[in-house]
């Protein structure tokens, strides 16, 4: 049962600006727990700041970032485990395919347009949508690959624009890894359209990641050609999120961030095999980085069962 | 969460111990909680409100504690929490672990002649 009681004493103009900053902290929580636990948080935020104080503690903001994500964490979790990994791994496979033809985008802007969509289609939970998009464009790179006129008459090998510079398109390794990273997309889509249900919307970080993982050749290895900023870059956003989904498992006990790591895995594992002998040693140590991060990322969950951390 | 409880056994970190304590002599909300922690772990524990409601959430979808009321103060809504028999029984288990593995060097200490005695 609610109950109206006592009144907030007034804090003055401080206390609103205060607040504004607060709530700012307070967007990385779920909407449905701001909804119901928000205005319960800032008023404790309120009561517990020092008087005279306008700018959140870096303590108490750091403990909002991390709580919010936790929140967001424990949220996911209501929805079916294996439907949202390979929801979530689709998701960062056709992130991963439209990065790779962003550069090549003046060359071949039906086919980047084409990923873009797919990637928002599958984003915002529309797989059936986009099922047919990718089908289209995972033709085209075979087409590509292969060195074949499909669909369209495309000029090969095709140029990246003069922004970007580096090697032409899927002219850094063979044609099995790309084939195989598109056959694992249209395959997840296939099942995640079998399934039925309607599935969740993926935040809007996924856009920005696309143009981050731009210009590092997901087709062929990272390292010998110089790597540069375009790989570093990638090799970066990979292990962060990888480290996420390694934190996420442990902290919701669960193993769909492990499939989705596993889903983007295998085109990679592709890319190593198809250029066997041919690895730095920094290609052989991002290898391992990947491989190790998903492996904990499965194995924290159960860790985490048998040694409870209240 | 209960179920997960069960096949294994759970670790109590020392801001759970203190949040569970405080709530020994009666419900308290978020606020009352963190003032309360502060003072019986002689100011050691301080919890950020993050971690706080963080925290309150894992304990009661452990069913350690629960909700007992809410009031409106302000027009914002406030919880009052509760320990449930399960977080009564953890907290006081804890306990006497702790004063347990405490006895041990302090037996030894204050046993006359020891060097510390």
């Amino acid at each position: 049962m609610t109950v109206v009681t006592e009144h907030r004493a007034d804090t003055g103009a401080g206390t609103g600006v205060l607040e504004r900053r607060y709530r700012r902290l307070l967007l990385g929580y779920p909407r449905a727990y701001r909804s119901g636990y928000g205005g319960e948080l800032i008023a404790t935020l309120l009561d517990t700041a020092e008087p005279g104080r306008t700018v959140p503690s870096a303590r108490e903001s750091f403990a909002l970032v991390v709580g919010g994500l936790r929140t967001r964490v424990i949220h996911a979790t209501e929805r079916p485990a294996w439907v949202d990994g390979v929801h979530l791994g689709v998701l960062a496979l056709s992130v991963a395919q439209l990065a790779m033809l962003v550069p090549y985008a003046t060359t071949v802007p039906l086919w980047a347009g084409l990923s873009a969509l797919a990637v928002l289609l599958i984003m915002r939970g529309l797989v059936r949508l986009a099922l047919p998009v990718v089908v289209l464009v995972a033709v085209k790179v075979c087409a590509i690959t292969l060195g074949l006129p499909w669909l369209d008459r495309t000029l090969l090998p095709v140029d990246p624009d003069r922004f970007w510079g580096g090697g032409s398109l899927y002219g850094g390794g063979g044609p099995v890894a790309p084939m195989i990273g598109y056959a694992l997309a249209v395959l997840g889509l296939l099942v995640l359209t079998a399934h039925g249900r309607r599935l969740g919307t993926r935040s809007w970080f996924w856009l920005p990641a696309a143009s981050l993982l731009a210009g590092a050749d997901p087709a062929g290895l990272d390292f010998p050609a110089a790597g540069g900023s375009h790989a570093m870059a990638r090799v970066a956003l990979e292990i962060g999120v990888l480290l996420l989904a390694v934190w996420a498992g442990h902290v919701a006990h669960d193993l769909r961030w492990a499939a989705a790591a596993a889903v983007y895995l295998i085109p990679v594992l592709a890319v190593y095999a198809e250029n066997l002998g041919m690895h730095s040693e920094r290609d052989v140590a991002h290898l391992a980085v990947l491989v190790l991060l998903t492996a904990s990322a499965a194995a924290v969950p159960y860790r985490a069962k048998r040694h409870v951390l209240l | 969460m209960v179920s997960r409880m069960a096949k294994g056994s759970p670790t109590v970190s020392e801001p759970t111990y203190f949040i569970l304590a405080s709530l020994l002599d009666g419900p308290l909300h978020g606020h009352g909680i963190i003032k309360q922690t502060l003072e019986l772990s002689e100011n050691r524990v301080r919890l950020p409100v993050g971690t706080l409601y963080g925290a309150l959430d894992r304990l009661a979808a452990a069913g350690l504690i629960a909700v007992d009321r809410e009031e409106v103060v302000d027009g914002r809504p406030r919880r009052y929490f509760q320990l449930t028999d399960q977080g009564r029984a953890l907290v006081s288990a804890e306990a006497l672990r702790m004063q347990q593995a405490a006895s041990v060097v302090t037996k030894r200490i204050l046993r006359p002649g020891s060097a510390f005695s």
